[in-house]
């Protein structure tokens, strides 16, 4: 009883602050728009078939799905040698090397993207340093595309990644790759047999984690896409501020909100199947 | 204590401007950034002086999100007087945001020219005029362009950048290239072959943070902008931005004055609407900002009036764009941009 009573006011902001604006969204989504843009107030299926039968929002899925998750994968790939290196450090520096690892996220993920825009750009670090070299003749165009998407998106997530690592991989027994060891695995065989294999299961919650954020991700695609780069969120944005249409995009929100939750329901279940009896 | 809270509340009243408390008070939501800056000065603190009504200017961002402002608080309406471009307004009108009027209710739109009473329709009439223009970074650029020709000239590849629809600025560019190439700014076939031509010179489709700032940081030499902030960023930097309106033509952006449906200061927001649309308060603005004045009866000097579409010189150019049309067109642009434009870009 005192446990649900402490639960009550999380409930309550939650209940405030999401369900009920998403409810509120759902309500939209069944409305009608007009030939001249004005929204009517209606209960109709008809901007969810519209929305469904695009070719271009399966384009959009999929553009989504893809870019989410390689950025996920490059971004787990990154953070985990450096989480590696953090488990490995001498106790006494191991909180200051993990604040580090994290401390992009006490920086405004704009502002980040914003440097990024300034590093990569035509007259950026990189393509001063290519041109200087004279490994360009002309600058690079690494903004302004799915590259510098990529780019800043898997910085962005790369954060996550460390945070969900270093919790993952405090946890695993150090004594057995220092058996291991003792049994003659090299040092990466001992990686690849008993560390690897043992931060699955962290590995699999950063790469998760990471490609929700990267579905839902606005930002980077819209500042560093340069138009060209499509994403489910990007399109909903275009909806609600450009052609001022809330109902196609309050539909499409919801679609990409009901895919997330049937992804994690589905990962809750294999996970629940994979766990030991 | 007591004694102290009360001198706090006092010195807070006499603290008030004086206009807080002999006009009452009127909320209006318009854009920000230097059209407030400039409106504020040339428009509401006049107003404000003259009448004694303190008026709340509220940031409204985009069209779209004043919209989405007004649509929130449709049950209990916050803002009095709303100032968005001409097609939301017209949305804003067919959901019955903004209230219906007219000359009997506010009779300084007899005065409004004859484009700028129907742009609004039912509701509030146009207040500013504006039109796309091509900006140009004029140290990269010599001579100055007078066409948009220059854009695909191969020595600018990849130094354009372009705002692709839904943007309001891509569907006027292409309807100023469907018209110079064949007569009629609904024929999007006659425009496409030309931004096919021009897609791979386009460093982006959605400057950032705009087109403006990409040429003073070296990274476009060209972008399309509006009138009225180009000239003013052209002004503000010596004149590195140039401003040229396209000898293929321009097309207007009009921004409409509207008064909120059930709003609380309607009688004073009815007074803003008409001490916005007096030949004074017009002319004030034109000469700061360079926005075309809709009040036939505005005195605007040549030099002001030279840097507007309103320039006798310029009004040839003027292409007769239905904004209400053009909102139906523009889903289908969008997506033959998208298929055609940019994807030839990205190839």
């Amino acid at each position: 009883m005192i446990g649900l009573l402490l639960c009550l006011p999380a409930a309550l902001i939650l209940g405030l602050g999401f369900v009920w604006p998403v409810l509120l969204l759902a309500r939209i989504s069944f409305n009608r728009t007009t030939d001249m843009g004005a929204m009517e107030q209606a209960w109709t299926l008809d901007t969810y078939a519209k929305i469904v039968t695009d070719d271009f929002t399966w384009d959009l899925a999929w553009n989504t799905v893809t870019l989410s998750a390689g950025c996920a994968a490059a971004a787990v790939a990154l953070a985990l040698p450096v989480t590696l290196l953090i488990r490995s450090a001498d106790p006494r520096w191991r909180g200051l090397l993990a604040l580090l690892a994290v401390a992009p996220l006490l920086v405004s993920g704009t502002a980040r993207v914003v440097g990024w825009m300034a590093i990569l750009g035509d007259q950026g670090m990189i393509n001063a340093l290519l041109t200087g070299l004279g490994i360009a003749s002309d600058p690079v165009r690494l903004i302004n595309n799915l590259t510098g998407v990529r780019i800043g998106l898997t910085e962005s997530l790369m954060p996550y990644c460390c945070l969900v690592l270093i919790a993952g991989l405090s946890r695993l027994d150090s004594r057995l790759e220092e058996a291991a060891a003792t049994l003659g695995a090299t040092r990466s065989r001992t990686f690849l047999r008993v560390t690897l294999p043992l931060a699955a299961p962290a590995l699999l919650a950063a790469f998760l984690l990471a490609f929700v954020l990267g579905v839902s991700a606005f930002v980077t695609p819209r500042l560093m896409g340069g138009g060209r780069v499509f994403v489910v969120a990007t399109e909903i944005f275009d909806m609600a501020l450009e052609t001022v249409d809330w109902p196609a995009a309050a539909a499409l929100a919801m679609l990409l909100l009901g895919a997330l939750v049937l992804a994690m329901v589905l990962r809750g279940v294999t996970a629940g199947r994979e766990a030991p009896r | 204590m007591r004694r102290t809270l009360l001198a706090a509340v006092a010195s807070l009243a006499l603290a008030l401007p004086a206009s807080a408390q002999d006009g009452g008070r009127m909320t209006l939501q318009a854009y920000a950034g230097i059209f407030r800056d400039n409106y504020t000065q040339t428009v509401v603190a006049p107003f404000t002086a003259a009448r004694g009504t303190a008026v709340q200017y509220f940031d409204g961002g985009t069209s779209a999100q004043m919209l989405g402002a007004l649509r929130a608080q449709r049950a209990d309406p916050q803002i009095d007087v709303v100032i968005m471009d001409v097609t939301t307004a017209a949305i804003a009108c067919a959901e019955g945001l903004v209230e219906k009027i007219d000359a009997s209710t506010l009779p300084v739109i007899a005065d409004v020219d004859e484009q700028g009473r129907q742009a609004g329709g039912e509701c509030g009439p146009a207040v500013t005029y504006d039109h796309l223009v091509m900006v140009y970074d004029s140290r990269a650029v010599t001579p100055a362009p007078t066409s948009l020709a220059a854009m695909w000239a191969p020595e600018h590849r990849g130094r354009v950048a372009l705002s692709a629809p839904p943007n309001i600025q891509g569907l006027a560019l292409t309807a100023i290239l469907a018209h110079a190439n064949g007569g009629n700014w609904r024929n999007l076939n006659a425009a496409m072959p030309r931004l096919r031509e021009l897609a791979p010179s386009v460093q982006t489709f959605d400057p950032n943070p705009d087109g403006y700032t990409l040429i003073l940081n070296d990274q476009v030499r060209f972008a399309t902008g509006w009138n009225a902030r180009a000239q003013l960023y052209s002004d503000q930097s010596q004149g590195r931005i140039g401003v040229t309106l396209p000898q293929e033509g321009t097309v207007f952006q009009i921004n409409t004055i509207n008064l909120v449906a059930n709003a609380k200061n309607r009688a004073q927001g009815l007074a803003f609407m008409a001490h916005a649309l007096s030949p004074e308060a017009q002319a004030a603005f034109t000469e700061r900002m360079f926005y075309g004045p809709t009040n036939s009866r505005a005195q605007v000097s040549a030099a002001a009036l030279s840097r507007t579409a309103l320039a006798p010189e310029f009004r040839s150019r003027v292409i007769p764009l239905d904004w209400s049309e053009m909102v139906r067109l523009r889903d289908s642009w969008n997506q033959r941009w998208r298929r055609e434009v940019i994807a030839a870009a990205s190839r």
